[in-house]
């Protein structure tokens, strides 16, 4: 009798709970919808999104409550002021080569009812440009010389040079606060916690609730002056592990989820859902093997073997990067010419790649004096073994099966790569640092070309493999500030870094993002992946 | 017994002193840096990282950030989370009653269901139910915890359909929604998390209670309460359990920081939103702040666990006092 009590409880607590998981996943109405992400948003609040902040999740949560001056439009130009649409700013004009007018929308309200002022703007960005506050924007926005208030709502940014990006500088990095809430904390860091608890925003969407580490709700924005949003309640939910993710698409306890992790069997896997569909979009991320220009030991000297052009170009043509990136991203990518993702407009109008040409990289090394004496396999040259060590970091496994096909290409022309699959922050540190032959990098690219010059330039702050070549330097300096062939000039700076081969351009990745059929409207923008979400609607 | 206790405590508080110590310095020689990450996907530029080093104070001498933190530990201040730009105090508090929950049921499970299946296992020694069930446990306790926590996600939750596949709560819950329906909710989220945890650690509850148990009923007092004619339930439960339970007792003390570091992999496969989860983060990141506040809690349960295990034996058992 009591055995059969106990088993009769057993049951029941497993069936009830289940039953009522069930009913639970039905209650979705056609105004709600659940994104799921790998991360939370911490500190989704401009000016306040810097160093382990400036995470993309901060971002994209930021654009669903501050809107910005204009928004970067679909072509993604980030020259000139064409590709631009109107947002807090319902129009602008020039008043000389060093000075933009931003007219503000007067319809524009903060979602306490207070209207948005040009004072607004001037104080958003005098926290921008304060390296004390937000050093990265400080850095971003350094050609601005000021930002006034002429009236409620006109505002005047003037630069100390002319270039092609002073739009999208004075546009695209910062989104104004409501500075009637935060003026007491003007010059601080840190705004107060009500605010970064409850931010007050401008736009389509409003803070509802955040419960940490599970999701955080928002709510349409009902005063909207661009118009209510269809879908009334969105729940950004967090999920770290891809399974986990995957599984509340699967369940339709999720409508979309950010971009499915490797391998592309998951792609598979959702695409044949009943419920779900698949979108492709063009991505930020781009992946390529970096050369170091010096000695990993002894930063003085030269590499002895990478800092010959010979040696990088034989390993680019040992390399079938077309069928590397096909067997890897199932066509989700493609090879760049040049450091460019997806996401950048420069990359219109590029030459493919180059192709595998073991002949021709043979012919390269043996000129060099790289011959097989010993006949090991593995060139060499004054008893010196054609060998390097290949590292990326044990978190990526696009970049581990990616490794293991270079190796085994490489292998094939005589040269040994050793792969070194690091810690995280073991990978960065000796990476920072210069501690490498050749690193499996990966970069989240921001719209804009001129951030080449971080990585690819003789002073730039992220070059850490040396690479310098003044010509191209010069050539980046023309393109950033050319305003009528911009495109031409960029194309320009591609070529003749491809000519130098400081590093093997791999791939340049697209996102597939699932999202569930009962979505309509449905678009991305690569540049900010849910900033459209106020154009959506759900059955 | 009070002498004893407070020697025993004093150890205990030296222990913990030690292991902060020792964390605190090896945490900040082993390679990696938190700052050095944020140059690999998203650049930034070294002179922003030099902007944000002084901020977290990480470019002063490492006495002087030993200072800092034993001073800020003092009033309870562990600092300010470089990955999360929050106290870490107020993120711990956010995610262990997560954690404690999970393990907590993980625990009850181990401990009611184990311990009885293991007074089962004893009592029917040799036979079928004896075998089976040693092998089925030992078949969870060699699953790795994040494969079996993937195959109930797939089956039970996408497959079946029967139980949410991760998260705590539905989201969609309203906020006023009544306390019956919030407790199934979160019940109906806990199960396979919770099962997950308990089929790995079951395994260790039931053969330790197993053994145990076995030796017990060889003794003659057993032999003595059967011949007065006492029923086997009495003797089974009053007499042999009650003094089977010592070895089982330790394995609590064990258990106990398991709750935190035991359920990483499982946080992980269902989302729960739970400490493990967190400090594994902090690992990668080398958030050292908020590494060092997991780490803190994480070795107070493991010199805790040992102590309340040693003053539970002194309770049951007074030989031990004068040990």
């Amino acid at each position: 009798m009591a055995s059969a009590t106990l088993r009769l409880a057993v049951c029941a607590s497993l069936f009830v709970p289940a039953l009522s998981a069930g009913g639970l996943a039905q209650s979705r109405d056609a105004k709600t919808i659940v994104i799921v992400t790998p991360q939370q948003a911490t500190v989704p609040i401009p000016t306040m999104m810097e160093g382990a902040q400036s995470a993309t999740t901060n971002q994209e949560m930021a654009d669903q409550l501050f809107l910005r001056l204009a928004e970067l439009g679909p072509s993604l130009v980030t020259s000139g002021d064409k590709d631009f649409v109107p947002r807090l700013a319902r129009s602008w004009s020039r008043h000389d080569s060093l000075t933009l007018v931003f007219e503000l929308d007067p319809r524009a309200k903060w979602q306490d009812g207070v209207p948005v002022t040009a004072a607004d703007v001037v104080f958003t960005f005098e926290r921008a440009r304060n390296p004390q506050i937000a050093p990265k924007l400080a850095g971003l926005l350094r050609h601005l010389t000021s930002v006034t208030a002429d009236g409620d709502h006109r505002v005047t940014v003037r630069f100390d040079r002319a270039y092609a990006e002073q739009f999208y500088d004075a546009t695209f990095h910062v989104q104004p606060l409501p500075s009637h809430l935060l003026a007491a904390a003007a010059s601080q860091p840190e705004l107060p916690h009500e605010f970064v608890a409850n931010p007050v925003g401008n736009g389509p969407y409003r803070w509802v609730r955040s419960v940490p580490g599970q999701f955080i709700e928002l709510a349409a924005n009902p005063d909207f002056f661009l118009g209510r949003p269809a879908i009334e309640h969105v729940f950004f939910r967090a999920a770290s592990d891809p399974e986990a993710r995957m599984n509340l698409m699967l369940t339709g306890e999720a409508d979309a989820m950010d971009n499915v992790p490797a391998p592309p069997s998951n792609i598979q896997r959702l695409a044949a859902a009943p419920d779900l569909r698949t979108v492709p979009v063009p991505s930020p991320v781009m992946g390529y093997l970096l050369f170091n220009q010096r000695d990993r030991t002894d930063h003085t000297k030269s590499h002895p073997i990478l800092s010959d052009p010979a040696v990088r170009r034989a390993i680019a043509l040992a390399l079938d990067r077309q069928t590397m990136v096909r067997a890897t991203f199932a066509g989700y990518a493609d090879v760049p010419y040049g450091p460019v993702s997806q996401l950048l407009w420069i990359r219109k109008g590029s030459p493919h790649a180059a192709g595998r040409d073991t002949v021709a990289a043979r012919r390269l090394l043996t000129a060099q004096g790289w011959v097989d004496h010993d006949g090991d396999g593995v060139l060499d040259r004054n008893g010196q073994p054609l060998a390097l060590t290949l590292s990326y970091p044990v978190t990526s496994e696009v970049r581990k099966q990616l490794s293991l096909l270079v190796q085994e290409q490489l292998r094939q022309v005589g040269i040994r790569i050793d792969i070194a699959r690091l810690d995280g922050p073991v990978w960065n540190e000796r990476r920072t640092h210069g501690d490498f032959d050749i690193d499996f990098s990966s970069v989240v690219q921001d719209p804009s070309p001129s951030g080449l010059t971080q990585a690819w330039s003789c002073t730039g702050g992220t070059n850490v493999a040396k690479y310098c070549n003044p010509k191209v330097d010069s050539l980046i300096d023309g393109a950033i500030a050319a305003y009528s062939d911009a495109g031409k000039r960029w194309q320009a700076v591609l070529r003749q870094i491809e000519a130098d081969q400081p590093a093997v351009f791999i791939y340049a990745s697209t996102y597939v993002f699932p999202v569930n059929r009962r979505l309509n409207r449905v678009s991305f923008h690569p540049a900010s992946i849910w900033l459209l979400l106020r154009e959506w609607s759900a059955k | 017994m009070r002498r004893w206790l407070l020697r025993r405590s004093g150890a205990a508080l030296v222990t913990w002193v030690s292991a902060v110590l020792l964390l605190f310095f090896v945490m900040r020689l082993a390679p990696g840096d938190p700052l050095d990450r944020l140059s690999g996907d998203r650049p930034i530029t070294p002179q922003e990282i030099a902007a944000l080093r002084a901020r977290y104070g990480l470019d002063q001498p490492l006495a002087h950030q030993f200072a800092a933190f034993a001073g800020g530990l003092v009033h309870g201040d562990l600092g300010v989370s470089i990955q999360y730009g929050r106290s870490v105090t107020a993120l711990i508090a956010e995610r262990l009653p997560a954690t404690l929950f999970l393990g907590g049921a993980a625990l009850l499970v181990n401990f009611t269901l184990g311990l009885w299946l293991g007074v089962q296992q004893a009592v029917r020694r040799g036979r079928a139910v004896d075998r089976w069930l040693t092998g089925l446990s030992l078949a969870g306790y060699a699953m790795p915890s994040f494969w079996l926590g993937l195959m109930l996600a797939w089956l039970v939750g996408v497959r079946w359909r029967l139980l949410p596949a991760a998260g705590m709560t539905n989201p969609l819950l309203a906020v006023d929604a009544a306390f019956g329906t919030r407790a199934m909710d979160l019940l109906a989220h806990l199960i396979l998390p919770a099962v997950t945890l308990s089929v790995v650690s079951i395994a260790a509850t039931m053969r330790y209670q197993r053994r145990a148990m076995i030796e017990v009923l060889r003794f003659p007092y057993i032999l003595a309460a059967r011949a007065k004619g006492l029923p086997e339930t009495a003797i089974r439960w009053r007499h042999a359990w009650r003094n089977a339970l010592f070895p089982v007792l330790t394995l609590f003390g064990l258990w106990l920081p398991i709750l935190v570091t035991g359920s990483v992999f499982v946080e992980s496969v269902f989302a729960w939103p739970g400490l493990g989860l967190l400090a594994a983060e902090a690992v990668s990141t080398r958030d050292y702040p908020l590494l060092m506040g997991a780490a803190l809690l994480v070795s107070a349960l493991v010199v805790g666990g040992a102590l309340l295990t040693d003053i539970a034996y002194a309770v049951l058992d007074p030989r031990v006092r004068y040990a």
